[in-house]
């Protein structure tokens, strides 16, 4: 079986510093995979590079989603193809509407499968009906995207444009940060809503609480640029009794 | 002074006396403004002497059709009555069948009406000069009580040769509504309308202009108004057309109470100039004054904003606000902006700024990253530079003819 997303020694760099110093990961479909590790250990990085970012670039090694290499294609491609990020920090959108950057997203994935373009009256009802789900009011989408959302509000944002474009990878960058308890479960329950056989997730976090909600089925521990350790959920736990110290040894 | 411009055939000139014997005589010494004068750095036009251009001079309305164009469709489309110029020359036509409210008439050699639109034009402004002594075509427009349609100005003609001379006088009474739209979009030479509008007590204007003129038209336009007591304009330009395009307006707020909202919006591709220039005249005291631009550019294209903002000793109180902010979307696009203050009172609210700046690429990503097209996400957020200034229009029914044309532009069509 392909693997859904598979990444080959991987480098990146950002501008001149090397940041992934040879990442292998295989990930399958069904799984959700976490990824922990301390601050400048390259997980950001990771993430942009997984989405095609402007400025991040590959120096070596290979990202194979259903067995294709994306490294040659633009972030919107790779997003038709299924790659979804959710953003650590939200970018707000001063004067684009929150329902027809939701509808253009969306329809753009539909043209790529060859699927008619949802009209606007259609589309409504499908988003107040995820948008419920997800605690995201009317008058949120209204406003311009992302403009004047509260941190918790951003990241249920986030998960709503994950429930429309419906990706079959989706990478989570740390999105427990800046929630509080109760954003935290608003968030993860509607991550678990999204887990699916056809599906694959990466959940990229500093801390283990979010694992609590969202629980894992493989955990791995990033530092200076490579994974130093891969386990169950249980590693989640350790790392959060004994901290990151130590991990570096381990390679 | 070489070229036929400098010479227009004044045969319509009939005296040696009067108001348009005086422009010419003025515009006969001074002509096109050289690089050298301030006002006029940015956007040379000394280069129109060199050209061949003739004012027009024979209406040709029967070979056109003029029910058939984008203008006549937006005119349409909010139920306008249209006052048509071809080539700079008035359609008679459209006196016919007015709303209630407007009373509308030539120009001919009415002296008080040029007299008054020579007072209220851009000072030192070659249009205010050229299109006075060689108007092709004049009209006086009386306003009286509420208008219940709008007017469209349209301006068209196919004469690539010739010069557009039209010259309009606007007059609101007390208490007066009007609301006007300009619709420029010809494949003239020069087209350099002449307007006036004298806003008396209490009275309003609102007012859109699109300046859409074919790619090698010159658009110099020059607009003059005058606000008395508690009187308001409401104006807005778009410009997304011409080759070299300058709109300059100046306001005189010389009632207390009156209100001017001035705002522009330009769009330029390939080789385009366009040049939005103001001056805010606050003579008297508790008036209040608003610019909102915005420019977006690309390929080799160049956007001037000038807007002086002057405050007289007795006008306490002004408000006067001007914000320009330029958007370039290319390496070679290049953006002049200066705002100037020359403040003589000293209990006043004034401000003024102005940006330049690229699109932003951490937005780019967001929008990109979730499947949507690089060319989509782009025109999204120029749209979304652009929408707000759109948005200040309080009348929909206007604003609703600007959306059309920039979203046009955005879509890469040269055709409306």
């Amino acid at each position: 079986m392909t693997a859904l997303l598979e990444i080959r020694d991987l480098h990146a760099s950002v501008g001149d510093t090397p940041i992934l110093k040879g990442i292998n990961l295989t990930i399958n479909a069904g799984e959700v995979h976490a990824i922990m590790g301390p601050n400048g250990s390259g997980k950001s990085t990771m993430s942009y590079v997984l989405a095609g970012r402007d400025g991040y670039e590959v120096t070596g090694g290979d990202i194979l989603m259903n067995g294709e290499s994306m490294l040659e294609m633009e972030p919107d491609e790779r997003a038709r193809a299924g790659m979804f990020l959710a953003f650590q920090y939200p970018v707000e959108l001063p004067g684009v509407g929150g329902m027809s950057f939701l509808r253009a997203a969306v329809n753009a994935r539909r043209v790529e499968a060859g699927e008619e373009e949802i009209d606007q009256l259609g589309f409504v009802k499908i988003v107040r009906e995820k948008a419920r789900l997800l605690g995201v009011s009317d008058e949120m989408l209204k406003r311009a995207v992302n403009v004047g959302f509260s941190g918790g509000e951003k990241k249920r944002y986030e998960i709503l444009q994950m429930a429309l474009l419906e990706p079959t990878m989706a990478v989570l960058d740390e999105t427990d940060s800046g929630l509080d308890v109760d954003a935290l479960r608003i968030v993860s329950e509607g991550v678990n809503l999204l887990r699916d056989p056809a599906r694959a997730m990466l959940v990229i976090t500093h801390y283990q609480r979010l694992l609590n909600h969202i629980v894992p089925d493989y955990v791995h521990i990033l530092a200076a640029g490579k994974i130093r350790k891969t386990g169950g959920k249980e590693l989640a736990l350790e790392v959060e009794e004994s901290g990151y110290a130590g991990i570096d040894d381990a390679a | 002074m070489p070229g036929s411009m400098t010479q227009p055939d004044m045969g319509a000139v009939m005296t040696d006396e009067g108001v348009r014997a005086d422009a010419l005589a003025r515009w006969q010494q001074d002509g096109w403004p050289g690089p050298r004068v301030e006002a006029w750095r940015f956007t040379r036009v000394d280069g129109l002497a060199e050209r061949d251009l003739v004012p027009a001079t024979a209406l040709s309305v029967a070979a056109s059709s003029p029910d058939s164009g984008p203008g006549a469709a937006a005119a349409a489309s909010i139920s306008a009555h249209v006052i048509r110029f071809e080539n700079g020359i008035l359609d008679p036509s459209g006196l016919a069948a007015l709303p209630a409210g407007l009373a509308v008439r030539e120009m001919l050699d009415d002296e008080q009406a040029l007299s008054r639109l020579q007072q209220i034009a851009p000072k030192g402004h070659p249009v205010s000069d050229l299109s006075l002594a060689a108007m092709t075509g004049g009209i006086v427009i009386d306003v009286e009580g509420t208008v219940p349609s709008p007017l469209m100005l349209l301006f068209e003609g196919g004469e690539t040769g010739a010069s557009a001379h039209p010259a309009i006088l606007i007059r609101l009474a007390p208490k007066a509504h009007l609301q006007l739209a300009e619709w420029h979009q010809s494949d003239v030479g020069l087209a350099a309308p002449l307007i006036g509008v004298d806003v008396a007590a209490d009275a309003r204007l609102e007012q859109v202009k699109v300046q859409a003129e074919g790619v090698a038209t010159t658009h110099i336009a020059a607009t003059g108004v005058a606000l008395g007591e508690g009187a308001s304009i409401a104006g807005f330009s778009l410009c997304t057309g011409g080759a070299l395009a300058r709109l300059e307006t100046h306001v005189a707020l010389v009632g207390s109470g009156a209100d001017c909202e001035l705002s522009a919006i330009y769009m330029g591709r390939g080789e385009q100039h366009q040049d939005i220039t103001t001056y805010m005249d606050h003579a008297v005291a508790e008036c209040t004054s608003n610019q909102i631009i915005r420019g977006v550019l690309d390929d080799s294209s160049r956007g001037v904003y000038q807007g002086r903002v002057h405050v007289a000793p007795d006008a306490q109180k002004t408000d006067g606000q001007q914000m320009a902010r330029a958007l370039l979307l290319s390496r070679k696009a290049e953006a002049d902006a200066k705002p100037e203050l020359e403040i003589y009172a000293d209990d006043v609210v004034c401000a003024h700024g102005a940006t330049v700046g690229e699109l932003d690429a951490t937005q780019l990503f967001y929008l990109t990253s979730r499947g949507i097209p690089f060319e989509t996400a782009r025109a999204m957020l120029i749209e979304a530079f652009l929408i707000d200034t759109i948005e200040t229009i309080e009348n929909d029914t206007l604003a609703g003819l600007l959306r059309p044309v920039a979203e046009a532009w955005l879509a890469g069509g040269k055709d409306l």
